[in-house]
């Protein structure tokens, strides 16, 4: 009984498994493979015969401009994943443990923005940043501050992406430090009060270590997405908030088409996050078989 | 079905260049009619609707005036438009597949598409208003001895700023530069910038920059990047910032002049002393084109008195037609349009093909990358 | 005594989260506020009560095309990530075979990467083979990215599913296609339902992908960017951007609720 219904699952597995597999060789593997193709000139935007060639790599790793410019995205992108994790993590904590009846409400009501256009968003904060938007026009009604004086650095800024990727990220970074810390086992806590640890050792040598999993992949949700971004910095970031994930975009689209170096810029890029996300995973990994 | 389409377009193709030659023979025998008589007939084969790849503003989206012409004409072939954001984006497509009828590039790209095998040459036979367009940009359409290019919209490139904010030292591209208004300034995002900061350097011919001058140009824009608060693409979006407050200074088409004007600022568009630069938007018809008569009758329609006059007084622009006036007298100033060679030398510098565009886009991306 | 947080951290942290909800809904409400202001520039003071805004988007062909457009790509591509999904789900959760852990590893990698990389990658295997950009290659590319969404929502539902109810339509003679139809497909519908949702979500609000991707029409993202960039239509754009936004938090809130009981319902019948 036991033989027979293996064999037929056996043959079901690659059944079912077989289209979303193939599904994503064919539109996520095999792309990847065709980006590193036109960074080396297998293919071309321009039709005609092009020397396989190594040169927009070369020029990659020997012009400054390109790595200072990730490099200062990746700052940003850090800082805005660290601000997001350390103010969610409090309410996350809130509403996991503070036995609160209606968590699971409280809880859609912080992710419900989430889930609405993210667009319009960064649309909001347009209004609202302006010369002539909420803030200022708010401040001369009140006559704070003249007509002739805004605070003119609000949009157009680094801080105007910042902020703004902070807002559009921190309802989804609640959930995993959420879920990270509602299946920690309350026991725990309890056992470490009857051995006379306070409220804040407890904090710092139970809750804190066990939730560092959560941590980290709201961590990753935030860096991943933020660190590549373009659309909000296209809107708010003027100048000085030109990002990494722009020069991609406009590599690909005005200008000249120079479809070589994009491709070597979106790969290094891939190449970073895969590279970290396999570190991060494997930490993981690492401190679960070690919990066990 | 692919090898039927190749042959359907051969045989037009050939159709096409015969009746150019029929239309020249038959225009010194019959006159213009005889001419438009056999298009008429040639137009009738022509089916499907006019693939037109054009700037946004300028389809269904707001344009309608410029064609209107056309679709009362020819209804059963309404134009569909595909909306292309800059040369490069109508390049990147066409390379994709797209095959549009006709498409609108700057005078700078009409070498570059003349060589690339993506367009062939027109037959201004077949434009009814091609006699009043201006001959300074009808020469800038032409390569080799073909009309590759009919002229269409046609501005400057100079400075636009707040008098009332802004007190310049000497009329000059340098304003763009000033740092005493850092963070109220707007840049242009395009390769451009290079061959503007080139006039700013006084080289002799920024459009051929060599190496050690390009490098210079760049290093320029580099050093003075923190002074710009927006590097803008979309005009409307450079009008609104500039309208609101945020910037006082930009780089900026006659059109934005206007408006601004019309906002009640106090608005000066100065013509720096290194020159303006001056441009003209070129429809270009795509190759083996299965509809080249409706694309001939299309250009026709924007080329008309009408819809030259419409574009002044709406968007702001000047059109290659000659006999268009604006109802602005303030655009008709800016615009300098009862000289025929304002475009020219020594007026302004006429955007012209740039031989190593690659290269100065390369430049130019690492300038905002920086 | 509580061992998580004190009578005073517990308010402070209560502080806290009404603080962060009025930061995460002022700026809603604020689009809200200046969907109805009688004025073309949203500042303040507020200068009358209007519906021309909403009239006039009511009224712009290219709006509503592109919230067709949307509409139809969300829906497709919706139904290929959740037919997809739920495939994938069954042996992943529920079965044991060499591999599992590459095959998980594949289909939830597109979680972590970067947009704009995703993007440029099919725009370059499109080109490459030479296939013209339609709605249907914006499809594609968003099944991609929901995919790993839905797996995220069937397997742990998956996992919950007693295995003995699976073999009990066994041994009363129901073949693979029957048990999934009439134990397991009930079982996980209003986890399927929700799977649907979040891509129909996802692929309704996907601006980065489909800016490389799309051909001709418009989606609703690409419309509102390039509306965004002409704010001549701010007012119009914000009336849409409260009608969008009161939708999908209806729709949102009211899927959660409704998987909750239903599901609470399931488990009642099942135990």
């Amino acid at each position: 009984m036991a033989g027979r219904r293996r064999r037929r699952l056996d043959l079901t597995t690659p059944g079912l498994l077989g289209l979303p597999l193939a599904w994503l060789v064919a539109f996520f593997l095999v792309p990847i493979g065709i980006v590193g193709a036109y960074s080396i000139d297998v293919f071309s935007i321009f039709p005609g015969k092009h020397p396989v060639t190594l040169a927009g790599w070369h020029d990659f790793v020997h012009s400054a401009v390109y790595l200072k410019l990730f490099w200062k995205s990746v700052r940003m992108s850090l800082i805005v994943s660290a601000l997001v994790v350390l103010l969610a993590y409090p309410l996350a904590y809130y509403l996991a443990l503070s036995g609160t009846k209606r968590k699971y409400i409280l809880l859609l009501i912080l992710i419900a923005p989430f889930l609405t256009s993210y667009l319009l968003r960064v649309l909001a904060w347009k209004v609202i940043l302006g010369s002539n938007g909420v803030v200022n026009s708010l401040l001369y009604w009140l006559g704070l501050r003249s007509h002739d004086n805004p605070v003119s650095q609000l949009l157009y800024s680094r801080f105007a992406v910042m902020l703004v990727l902070v807002y559009v990220w921190l309802p989804f970074v609640a959930l995993p430090i959420f879920v990270s810390l509602e299946s920690l086992d309350q026991r725990l806590l309890e056992a470490a009060a009857d051995l006379y640890a306070s409220r804040w050792q407890a904090f710092r040598r139970v809750t804190l270590p066990l939730s560092v999993p959560g941590i980290i992949a709201a961590f990753l949700f935030v860096f991943i997405p933020t660190v590549g971004e373009f659309v909000t910095p296209s809107l708010v970031g003027g100048t000085s908030g030109y990002m990494y994930g722009n020069q991609i975009s406009d590599l690909f689209g005005t200008g000249f088409p120079d479809w070589r170096t994009g491709s070597v810029l979106a790969l290094f890029l891939l190449g970073v996050v895969a590279a970290l996300t396999g570190v991060f995973a494997r930490f993981l990994g690492m401190r679960q078989t070690a919990a066990r | 079905m692919k090898g039927e389409e190749l042959i359907e377009r051969r045989v037009s193709r050939e159709d096409f260049l015969k009746l150019g030659a029929a239309a020249g023979a038959a225009g010194l025998i019959a006159g213009r009619a005889g001419a438009a008589d056999a298009a008429r007939s040639h137009l009738e084969k022509e089916s499907g609707r006019l693939q037109v790849l054009d700037w946004p503003g300028y389809g269904n989206d707001g344009g309608q005036a410029m064609f209107a012409q056309y679709v009362k004409k020819y209804p059963q072939n309404k134009p569909q438009f595909t909306v292309m954001t800059n040369e490069s984006d109508a390049l990147a497509k066409m390379h994709a597949g797209l095959k549009p009828d006709l498409f609108r590039p700057y005078v700078g790209w009409v070498k570059y598409f003349a060589t690339s095998g993506l367009v062939q040459p027109w037959d201004p036979k077949l434009i009814t208003n091609f006699k009043d367009l201006n001959p300074l940009m009808v020469k800038a359409g032409q390569y080799q001895g073909k009309q590759w290019g009919i002229p269409a919209d046609w501005g400057f490139d100079a400075i636009l700023y707040r008098t009332d904010k802004v007190h310049p030292k000497a009329d000059s591209w340098g304003l763009l530069f000033d740092e005493r208004y850092k963070g109220k300034i707007a840049w242009f995002d395009d390769l451009g910038m290079l061959v503007m900061a080139g006039f700013y350097l006084g080289f002799k011919d920024p459009y051929k920059q060599t190496d050690a001058q390009l490098q210079r140009a760049q290093k320029l824009l580099i050093s003075k990047k923190h002074v710009a608060r927006t590097i803008w693409s979309s005009e409307t979006s450079l009008d609104n910032d500039f309208a609101a407050g945020d910037l006082w200074i930009a780089y900026a088409w006659p059109n934005d002049w206007v408006i601004m004007k019309k906002k009640g600022l106090k608005v000066r568009y100065m013509h720096p002393k290194e020159g303006p630069i001056s441009w003209v938007g070129m429809f270009m018809l795509g190759k083996g084109t299965p509809r080249p008569h409706l694309a001939h009758a299309y250009v026709d329609a924007w080329s008309s008195v009408k819809s030259a006059k419409w574009l002044e007084d709406n968007y702001g622009y000047g059109e290659a037609n000659t006999k268009a006036r604006p109802a602005s007298s303030d655009l008709l100033r800016a615009l300098q349009l009862t000289n025929p060679r304002a475009v020219a030398e020594p007026n302004a510098h006429f955007d012209r093909d740039i031989p190593r565009r690659a290269v100065y886009a390369k430049k130019w991306e690492e300038v905002k990358a920086a | 005594m509580d061992a998580a947080m004190s009578k005073s951290g517990r308010r402070l942290l209560r502080g806290l989260f009404g603080l962060v909800v009025v930061f995460l809904y002022a700026p809603i409400a604020i689009l809200l506020v200046f969907s109805f202001n009688n004025s073309e520039l949203p500042s303040f003071p507020l200068s009358g009560f209007t519906l021309t805004w909403y009239r006039q988007f009511v009224h712009d062909p290219e709006l509503i095309g592109s919230l067709e457009t949307s509409a139809i790509v969300a829906a497709l591509s919706s139904v290929g990530a959740v037919v997809l999904g739920t495939l994938a789900s069954i042996p992943l959760a529920r079965r044991r075979f060499t591999g599992k852990a590459a095959a998980s590893a594949l289909l939830l990698s597109p979680l972590v990467v970067p947009y704009v990389v995703l993007g440029i990658s099919l725009l370059l295997l499109f080109h490459a083979v030479g296939v013209p950009r339609t709605i249907m290659t914006v499809v594609i590319g968003h099944i991609v990215i929901s995919l790993p969404y839905t797996l995220l929502v069937l397997i742990p539902r998956l996992e919950q599913i007693d295995v003995a109810l699976e073999e009990a339509a066994y041994d009363l003679g129901a073949n693979r296609v029957q048990t999934f139809r009439l134990i397991i497909l009930p079982l996980i519908l209003p986890a399927v339902v929700s799977a649907f949702l979040i891509s129909f979500t996802t692929s309704f609000d996907e601006y980065a992908i489909a800016s490389f991707v799309a051909g001709t029409r418009a989606t609703f993202p690409l419309y509102l960017y390039g509306a965004l960039r002409f704010p001549n239509r701010l007012p119009e754009v914000i009336a849409v951007a409260v009608v969008v936004m009161t939708v999908s938090l209806i729709v949102v809130v009211g899927a959660e609720l409704g998987r909750r009981v239903a599901e609470r319902r399931l488990e009642a019948l099942a135990s």
